[in-house]
């Protein structure tokens, strides 16, 4: 083999039809792009995240729980601030803010004490110390709020505002808040007030919801990670939560995770639709060098030679194309990073990374190799005696395909998926989806050409020619179908699952699903608010569930601690979640209607007053590892209420009733503090004054809004949404590029059958409707087969992922078949509609 | 009687063609000296071009054997025949076959370069100026006219001086002035080198030129000694 010849021959060939490949370039630089970009901004969100993680969480540790820290705690953090660390102490809960006029809005409080922030700033307009902000002055206590209060209450800085009992002076403006908890759906805006503002609002009540937080900023050198282990040593509480920065926001971390892994599944797939192009193009490439090749090899080039300088040529190119999609992906960075700022709870950088742009261009190059291999091993099986034919190209010579090869390759293009899916589980998933899709996809074009064979039994010459034109040697339909369908499926199962998810909080809407949850009502108002409530519904009777705040004491009699948590997690359990959250018990008589009992049975009267009993979840139980028959003792206040274990039920989450992980057996919790949670469901338009007139009558009640919980909620699953379909818009981009390549492949035979046509006597009219009928056809059936592809996708979603009922959605189906026609067309006439302006002489001389 | 240039014995070649078998040649025996100008004519489909083929090695034949500057071509694989036809060979086709991508000149140093030569541009500038195109060295394939294209052609045939020049209809595609020419300049420059010229033509007044004339009729040599 002569490397030098390879090489000079590589650059000739290339220089003499650069046109040929740019769609091929385009194919290779469109995936690595998509890459490049998700690749791009999932490191600048977990460097944010990381280097944000101590205002994130407001300082190095932090001490969280349901109820206020005991003297243990207070004891500890004395011991640390002696030792020259600060702290400082925070409450959070939801109440009601009403403004003067008496319009009224769930908001999320927060009172700090002076020495907060300790890491960050809280930005405010006015600009000015967060303390003096909130000083008393005329009268009143001094608040800061977000923007989105002051609009929905219409209220301007300065005006007064009621919490609770208290009456706050709107003092600033809050711009930035540096530890905003990163919860994805607020409840409402913040409102920022002093530790004594919040006594005197009233809002903290035995069982009202609050969280109490300390943080501590640890002096320069000292450890965190060691801080918290001595924290949770002194706190023998589990219901405390120890945090360190580096642990902390573990759900916003696995959110965004796996938003980008998602993202980055989407940008494998325009990678996999550039596969199926790069192998056209190259397929194309191989049968148009057929007298080059055979030329070559007569002149005493060998196989290899002539194998490698079609290498070398398109490996070459795959690296350019691939160092171009790297610089395309880092330029579309901006723009990502715009699409998803409104998620991210820190501020994103566009900043680019070193190994992702590395990882994209060796996946593009990688790619474009494996994918230009199979086809170009056939050149080594090119007969020179080809040139002796009168027309090497339709002598008809076709390489018998390298089946034993296309094993390794397959197993490379597999490799490089779960590489850049990062986990061998993941990849396989994408594997095996790619590989199902493209078999269905294959299958409908292997479909349209038996259509096409059959077609001169049908009358009329462009139907006949159009649906003949689809069984057209050179596996054209193949191509179009499958990168097309691809794209289609892309597109459609995101709309489809959008669409499924607007259906889904519509659903909820128009069913029974109540208009508010009122929270924190106590025993004695529940009467005088029942009365309310029924009279604004138009006399039907709202329903109130008592509920009692607790926390988990011991399981099975065996007490829960910080070391049985510890020995759990070493027996590699995890949802350690189940053991230290906070429990909000209630009790009935009989089962919830939404609920099913899966395991034992419910209550009688006369077994629920011998002793207590409870009714776990199924999942709860799961993660705590109880079954039918054990024991749970809660703590209910310093209170131990201990329950056997009667039934698990399988709840319906979805139904947006007041739902429990633990139902207790009445006269359980009798003596302890209740609250009650009341529903209502008014008209719509009835919602607002409702809200106006409980907040008046009962300050301490937060009534939460369903319909602006799930409209918030659907607002940012739609910002998912369109981050994904920005993704996606890659795909159907490299889908257009390999259509209109397969399109152009075909064009000399085109060319050829529209001037013999018309020597025939057929109108230009005649053959660009023959034309028609094919690109219809091609677009109709990549838009079937993506279709049914996204149907079937969005369905294992939807029942696995979000566990949601599949629902037809037979507008967005429609839309998935029709526009891809519809864009068949258009690209097809833009790509060959110069063919019908030829002159019939010429193009017959020239055959 | 001087030295064999190409021996083929029993040469034949049957191929399958629309489910029966189709004999191209039926036992060609023949002998071509050194040196020795000899023309293949014979009517279309004769077995004309297939006997050229299987001479240069380009196709493999049903039975008989193949000897050409003393190498027996049947034993050979695919690439040592491509070897072989580097080293050997010229060949001059009906439809030039020149490589479109590459220009006159890199046409004409393909051969050179794939035999390793160091000085395969100056070569090629150099047999360009031979065939009366060194003005035409930078021109591409399409912006030649069929006689200078056939010029190249021949201009690369000869690159590596081989020992045997095949020429398969090389007038074919041109008009009998410009083939005229092309011929002259064909038999010039061989008889200048001094190697064996193959000639398949169906053009009686070429191959007069020849000092030997094989007429070919349904696959057979009808007078291998004329």
């Amino acid at each position: 083999m002569s490397a030098g010849f390879a090489l000079r021959m590589a650059w000739r060939q290339t220089r003499g039809a650069w046109r040929h490949f740019v769609g091929f370039g385009a194919c290779v630089a469109l995936g690595v792009a998509a890459l490049v970009a998700v690749g791009t901004l999932a490191v600048n969100l977990d460097g944010a995240l990381t280097r944000e993680a101590r205002t994130l969480l407001g300082g190095d540790v932090e001490l969280r729980a349901a109820r206020p820290l005991g003297a243990e705690a207070a004891a500890a953090l004395e011991r640390l601030r002696r030792a020259g660390a600060r702290t400082t102490a925070l409450r959070e809960l939801v109440g009601m803010a009403r403004s003067p006029a008496g319009r009224t809005l769930p908001v999320e409080v927060k009172a700090v004490d002076p020495a907060y922030p300790l890491y960050g700033r809280v930005q405010t307009r006015p600009a000015a110390p967060l303390a003096g902000l909130l000083a008393p002055r005329d009268g009143a206590d001094g608040a800061v709020v977000e923007p989105g209060l002051l609009d929905r209450l219409g209220l301007r800085p300065g005006d007064r505002l009621a919490l609770g009992a208290a009456t706050l002076a709107i003092t600033g403006v809050l711009v930035r808040e540096p530890d905003r908890p990163a919860s994805l759906v607020s409840l409402g805006p913040r409102v920022l007030v002093s530790a004594e503002t919040l006594a005197r609002t009233g809002l903290v009540q035995p069982g009202s919801r609050v969280r109490y937080r300390a943080l501590v900023r640890l002096p320069e050198g000292r450890a965190a990670h060691a801080a918290g282990e001595d924290l949770a040593r002194a706190v023998a509480d589990p219901g405390v939560r120890v945090t360190t920065f580096d642990a902390a926001q573990p759900g916003l971390r696995r959110f965004f995770g796996q938003l980008a892994t998602y993202l980055g599944l989407v940008g494998l797939a325009s990678l996999l639709v550039g596969g199926i192009g790069i192998a056209a193009s190259v397929t194309t490439l191989v049968r148009r060098q057929l007298a080059t090749v055979a030329v070559l090899k007569v002149l005493g080039a060998d196989g290899r030679t002539v194998l490698a300088t079609y290498l070398l040529q398109t490996q070459a190119l795959g690296v350019l194309a691939s160092l171009a999609g790297a610089a395309l992906g880092a330029a579309a960075q901006p723009l990502l990073v715009r699409a998803l700022a409104p998620l991210a709870p820190v501020a994103l950088e566009a900043r680019l990374d070193a190994w992702t742009l590395v990882r994209g261009v060796a996946l593009g190059a990688l790619t474009a190799l494996l994918c230009a291999l199979l086809p170009l091993l056939a050149v080594r099986a090119v007969p020179p005696s080809l040139v002796l034919r009168r027309d090497v190209e339709a002598a008809g010579w076709r390489a018998r395909r390298p089946w034993l090869a296309a094993l390794p390759v397959a197993a490379g293009l597999a490799a490089l998926a779960v590489w850049q899916a990062g986990s061998p589980g993941l990849g396989a998933i994408f594997v095996g989806a790619a590989l199902a899709a493209l078999g269905l996809l294959a299958l409908c074009a292997r479909g349209l050409a038996a259509l096409g064979r059959r077609a001169p039994r049908v009358r009329g010459v462009a139907l006949r020619q159009g649906l003949a034109g689809l069984a057209r040697p050179g596996g054209h339909a193949a191509r179009v179908v499958t990168a097309l369908g691809l794209a289609v499926m892309l597109l459609v199962a995101v709309a489809q699952l959008e669409a499924a998810l607007a259906r889904q909080v519509a659903l909820e809407q128009n069913r029974s699903a109540p208009s508010f949850f009122f929270v924190d009502v106590q025993g004695d108002q529940l009467p005088a608010l029942r009365r309310l409530l029924a009279a604004a519904s138009g006399g039907t009777a709202p329903a109130a569930t008592p509920v009692v705040r607790a926390r988990l004491a011991a399981l099975d009699g065996v007490p829960v601690t910080r070391e049985l948590i510890a020995r759990r997690r070493a027996e590699g359990l995890d949802r350690m979640w189940y053991l230290t959250r906070e429990y909000v018990l209630t009790w009935a008589a009989e089962p919830p209607a939404s609920n099913v009992v899966t395991r034992g049975r419910w209550w009688t009267a006369a077994e629920a007053a011998a002793r207590p009993r409870v009714s776990l979840e199924e999942a709860a139980a799961r993660g705590l590892g109880v079954g039918v028959g054990g024991t749970l003792t809660f703590d209910v206040q310093g209170v131990p209420v201990t329950a056997e274990v009667a039934s698990l039920r399988r709840v319906d989450w979805q139904s947006l009733s007041p739902n429990f992980f633990a139902i207790l057996s009445p006269g359980a919790l009798d003596g302890a503090p209740a609250t009650w949670v009341v529903t209502a469901r008014v008209p719509a338009a009835a919602e607002a004054g409702l809200q106006d007139r409980v907040s008046a009558a009962f300050p301490n009640v937060t009534a939460l809004p369903v319909r602006e919980v799930l409209e918030r909620a659907a607002a940012l699953l739609a910002q998912v949404a369109f981050a994904v379909r920005w993704m996606a818009a890659f795909s159907v981009a490299t889908g257009l590029v390999v259509v209109a390549g397969a399109l152009a492949a075909t064009r000399w035979e085109r060319l050829y059958e529209s001037v013999i046509l018309r020597t025939l006597g057929a109108t230009r009219g005649t053959v660009a409707r023959a034309f028609a009928v094919e690109y219809a056809c091609l677009g109709a059936a990549a838009g079937a087969g993506g279709t049914l592809l996204a149907a079937a996708l969005a369905g294992i979603v939807l029942r696995l992922v979000l566990e949601l009922p599949w629902t037809l959605e037979p507008a967005t189906l429609a839309l998935g078949v029709v526009a891809p026609t519809g864009v068949a067309l258009a690209v097809g006439f833009l790509a060959t509609f110069r063919l019908l302006g030829e002159k019939p002489l010429p193009v017959l001389r020239r055959e | 009687m001087g030295v064999v240039m190409i021996r083929v014995r029993d040469l034949t070649l049957r191929l399958p063609s629309g489910g029966r078998t189709l004999t191209v040649l039926d036992g060609v025996t023949l002998d071509v000296e050194d040196a020795e100008v000899c023309a293949v004519t014979g009517p279309s489909g004769s077995g004309k071009s297939t006997l050229l083929g299987l001479i240069a090695g380009l196709d493999r034949p049903s039975a008989g054997t193949i000897e050409v500057a003393g190498v027996a071509l049947t034993p050979l694989g695919e690439d040592a025949l491509a070897r072989f036809r580097r080293d050997t060979l010229g060949f001059v086709f009906q439809a030039f076959h020149l490589i479109p991508t590459l220009t006159a000149a890199e046409n004409v140093a393909v051969p050179l370069e794939l035999a390793g030569a160091r000085d395969a541009r100056p070569r090629a500038r150099a047999l360009l100026d031979e065939v009366g195109l060194a003005d035409r060295a930078h021109h591409y394939p399409v912006q030649l006219s069929g006689g200078e294209q056939q010029r190249v052609a021949i201009a690369r045939a000869l690159a590596l001086r081989p020992r045997v020049l095949l020429a398969d209809e090389p007038t074919g595609n041109l008009d009998s002035a410009t083939g005229g020419g092309v011929i002259e300049l064909l038999l010039g420059l061989n008889r200048e080198r001094g190697s064996t010229l193959l000639l398949v033509t169906h053009d009686e007044a070429l191959a007069g030129k020849a000092d030997r004339v094989l007429r070919l009729r349904d696959g057979r040599l009808l007078d291998a000694n004329a």
